[in-house]
């Protein structure tokens, strides 16, 4: 008897169809086979996870404290990766008191030790978990480490790398990313770089100063950002350096920075930037006079109202609608600018905010504006419209100093 | 003539092989790239991006025609995702139903005079709303334009964001959909420049106050299929273009785009079938025309449920919709075939979508002519013709598994064991008749785009009720 094969021979030039049909009915047999073996395996496999999880749990003091001793769980893989993973879990959202305890258990433990030479040693996903896994035991040992796959070639490492320095959010942290920054440029895409920065520099943002003033280009402008995002009050004099600077981006962030300044310092460099040629440097500033509380910035939003950007118009006008603020006279010196665009930037801001009726409960009872200029201001709010004859004709309201 | 039947009997099986085998490509590609995006994900946790000052705002822009039974469901949705900057619009297009006056009464709406810039040509805007309750939530209501592309527009021109990421209103988006659909935009932000999520079937599933509570399929046996096609689609089609930088269609259901870029081509074409579809295009042959380096990126696990159709009526209608749409699309764009300023687009993408998309179901109806023929003439090969069949059928529903597979072996959101037996099992069971009748259904979409019938044909649906609510 001729076997499958000869038979198949046999049917000549059809042969090639028979051969597809039997390449795609196996085919189908194997993922369905692989689909089924898989699903099985995996329901097994997470059913003794939990089940391991559960136990690991019930034994966590005793774990954490050493009672058990580590080698109990350390040399079984399956044991330490559960373990390993509630600690950094655990570290992640602990209290400072907890946090010393953990910190002592994944160094004592052997925890970091065994991340540094995962890091150190694997290659791919592999490493770069550990790489992610390290930043997160914030343990300043691994920040070398980190720093050395900051140097690695893939760019997945590179960011994990970086991801893992910036769970640190350590000063030391941020001198490594900035010293490999200063000599490789930018080797990452800006915002996970910038996203570090901010967390490595929030506590010292002195550190980023030094380099800022040697950065070029793209890092320059990233370094800007990152500074405009962490700039403290401590921080004022330094920036004032940069509120000339050629690139717009860190005139930007010099701005923002000195929403956080003492309002001495500041409001005189703001209201230079307020009138910037770049809409961006201008938008920031009036975001940092905002940010002031000061009544010196009042008459620099209320030009920001006239300005030909419209997104620069309504910060302007954000800026200028603020609950805990007595809001009639404020109103009063908006409809004195007779600009229709910069009265619906205020408009809007205020029907964003929610103030209106504040605004008009306020209006109603104000005793600082005539009768006449209370019905015109009235007027005013409900048409949404600019009257013909000119508003400046009435007493401007905004002499007396602006709560 | 009977040489001839021969030939084209020979060729139909080529065009079938190559049309599966580029599938089949396509699904490796996936899966490769579905694993490393896992392996990626390990090492980037959502909660860290939520955490940065630094993530861009997203204004979602949620068109709502007639939408009263599913509106307050949507908008909730959105509202309570996890994204630390987002502005919710929701544009009234017109609606002859309740829509206006549900969201009223749900969000304590107050007419507001805020800034309204027509940048894009749409129907004229009657009003803007804001809530009492939700600050972050516009509503703006417009005449109806007749389509949606026209109220997107209108939306478009009220978002403030970098950023606006278009949603249906009878569709509910996973609560970290968006921080997950924005990853790649915070990874390379100067590149990618529109991101598409994965858009599932929502009926069967248990929902409750707009959130998904027990993924389950669903229990027609029409919807079952439809399950297949969306995972055969998103996770094998879009997925291995998308990793070529080829992806054609970001789903209208669920899409984010740079807000400067949409404007910049004039927002959605308001005559266009397919809008969604038509932005992409259009975006591609800006960027290229502007020699731009950019990335239009697929990813496949920020999910969006969306409910389909579940009587063959609607469904029939849809798919002649989808494949005017497409002839829509191709015919205007038909310029950038295999002309090398726009690059892969024109020499791949396109190409492949007039062979063996839209040209696809006119060769299935010629090659089943050609069959009848042949038997006619008494020059089919019975052997020919069997193993063609079960050829066709056993390649089919190996891309079938193949996108269960990947499915099983990525997002897995299917975890009881009698969904999944049913799954595979329609797997098998889809080709006949389904695929026949969506022959038909296509057929009718290239005839009505041919007369001019450019009527758009209401579908059937429950709203966001009709997934079982616990």
């Amino acid at each position: 008897m001729a076997s499958v094969f000869e038979s198949f021979q046999r049917l000549g030039p059809a042969a090639f169809v028979l051969e597809a049909i039997l390449a795609a009915v196996i085919l189908d047999g194997l993922l369905l086979g692989f689909i089924l073996l898989r699903r099985g395996y995996r329901r097994r496999f997470f059913a003794r996870r939990d089940a391991r999880v559960f136990d690991i749990r019930q034994q966590w003091a005793a774990i954490i404290s050493g009672t058990l001793p580590f080698d109990t769980w350390r040399n079984k893989p399956f044991d330490c990766h559960i373990v390993q993973a509630i600690a950094l879990d655990a570290f992640e959202a602990a209290e400072p008191t907890e946090s010393a305890q953990l910190r002592k258990f994944l160094r004592s433990s052997g925890l970091v030790d065994r991340l540094i030479f995962d890091a150190q040693q694997l290659h791919g996903w592999r490493q770069r978990r550990a790489l992610v896994a390290l930043g997160r035991t914030r343990a300043p040992e691994g920040i070398a480490t980190l720093a050395e796959g900051l140097r690695d070639r893939p760019l997945e490492t590179r960011l994990a790398a970086l991801r893992g320095l910036s769970r640190t959010a350590s000063p030391e942290a941020a001198q490594e990313i900035l010293r490999w920054v200063g000599e490789v440029g930018l080797a990452v895409p800006p915002l996970p770089l910038q996203d570090a920065l901010v967390q490595c520099c929030a506590e010292n943002p002195q550190v980023l100063l030094p380099h800022l003033r040697r950065a070029q280009g793209a890092v320059r402008e990233v370094l800007g950002r990152v500074l405009g995002e962490v700039a403290t009050p401590a921080l004022g004099r330094e920036l004032l350096e940069f509120a000339k600077d050629e690139l717009s981006e860190l005139r930007a962030a010099t701005a923002r920075g000195l929403g956080h300044a003492p309002p001495a310092l500041a409001l005189e460099v703001l209201g230079v930037l307020a009138q910037d040629p770049v809409w961006f440097v201008r938008l920031r500033a009036l975001v940092g006079l905002a940010k002031l509380s000061d009544s010196g910035a009042v008459p620099l939003l209320l030009r920001g109202l006239s300005d030909t950007n419209r997104l620069v118009r309504l910060r302007a006008a954000e800026g200028l609608v603020k609950p805990e603020t007595e809001m009639v006279p404020v109103f009063a010196q908006v409809a004195a600018c007779e600009d229709q665009y910069g009265l619906h930037a205020y408009f809007t801001a205020l029907e964003n905010a929610g103030l209106r009726a504040k605004l008009e409960a306020e209006l109603a009872t104000s005793p600082r504006v005539s009768e006449l200029e209370r019905k015109r201001l009235f007027d005013l709010l409900r048409s949404g419209k600019r009257p013909a004859e000119p508003l400046s004709k009435t007493t401007p309201l905004g002499t007396g100093p602006h709560p | 003539m009977i040489r001839f039947l021969d030939l084209a009997n020979h060729g139909f099986f080529y065009y079938y092989l190559v049309c599966n085998l580029t599938y089949l490509v396509l699904l490796i590609v996936a899966l490769k790239t579905s694993v490393a995006h896992q392996h990626r994900l390990e090492s980037l946790r959502l909660s860290w991006l939520k955490e940065t000052p630094l993530v861009p705002p997203i204004t979602i822009l949620v068109p709502a025609h007639n939408e009263e039974k599913s509106i307050r469901i949507a908008v909730h949705n959105l509202l309570s995702l996890d994204y630390p900057e987002l502005e919710v619009i929701a544009i009234n297009d017109g609606s002859q139903d309740r829509t206006l006056q549900e969201l009223q009464e749900e969000f304590h709406l107050r007419p507001v005079n805020v800034v309204y810039v027509p940048h894009i040509q749409c129907a004229r805007v009657r009003g803007l709303y804001r809530s009492d309750t939700q600050p972050r939530l516009l509503v703006v209501d417009k005449e109806p334009g007749g389509n949606k592309a026209d109220a997107v527009n209108a939306g478009l021109n009220a978002a403030t964001s970098p950023y606006v990421c278009v949603v249906d209103a009878d569709s509910v988006l996973e609560r970290d959909a968006l921080l997950r659909i924005m990853v790649p935009i915070l990874m390379d932000p100067k590149r990618v420049v529109s991101v598409g999520g994965i858009v599932r079937v929502l009926n069967g599933s248990e929902i409750q106050s707009g959130s998904i509570l027990r993924v389950r399929l669903p229990k027609k046996g029409l919807e079952v299929i439809q399950v297949i096609e969306y995972l055969r689609a998103f996770l094998i089609g879009r997925e291995g273009w998308g990793d070529g930088n080829m992806l054609m269609i970001i789903s209208g259901a669920f899409g984010l785009f740079r807000t400067d870029l949409v404007r910049a081509v004039g927002g959605y074409r308001a005559r266009a079938i397919g809008e969604d579809f038509d932005l992409v295009a259009r975006l591609h042959r800006y960027l290229l025309e502007h020699k731009a380096d950019y990335r239009i990126q697929f990813m496949p696990d920020p999910v969006c449920w969306t409910e389909v159709p579940s009587d063959l009526r609607s469904l029939g209608r849809q798919r002649a919709r989808w494949q005017k749409g497409l002839l829509d699309v191709l015919w205007p764009n038909r310029n950038m075939l295999f002309r090398p300023r726009y690059g892969r687009i024109g020499s791949i993408a396109l190409p492949y979508l007039w062979v063996f998309e839209l040209f696809a179901p006119v060769i299935e109806m010629g090659g089943i002519s050609a069959i009848i023929l042949a038997a006619c003439f008494g020059a089919l090969s019975r052997h020919f013709f069997f193993q063609f069949l079960l050829f066709g059928y056993a390649f089919a529903t190996v891309i079938s598994i193949g996108a269960v597979l990947q499915e099983e072996i990525t997002y897995k959101r299917y975890n009881d064991w009698q969904d999944m037996v049913r799954l595979v099992s329609y797997c098998f069971l889809e080709h006949f008749p389904y695929r026949q009748l969506h022959m038909i259904w296509r057929l009718q979409g290239l005839w009505q785009y041919i007369r001019g019938d450019m009527v758009w044909r209401a579908m059937r649906r429950k709203g966001l009720q009709s997934a079982r609510t616990e």
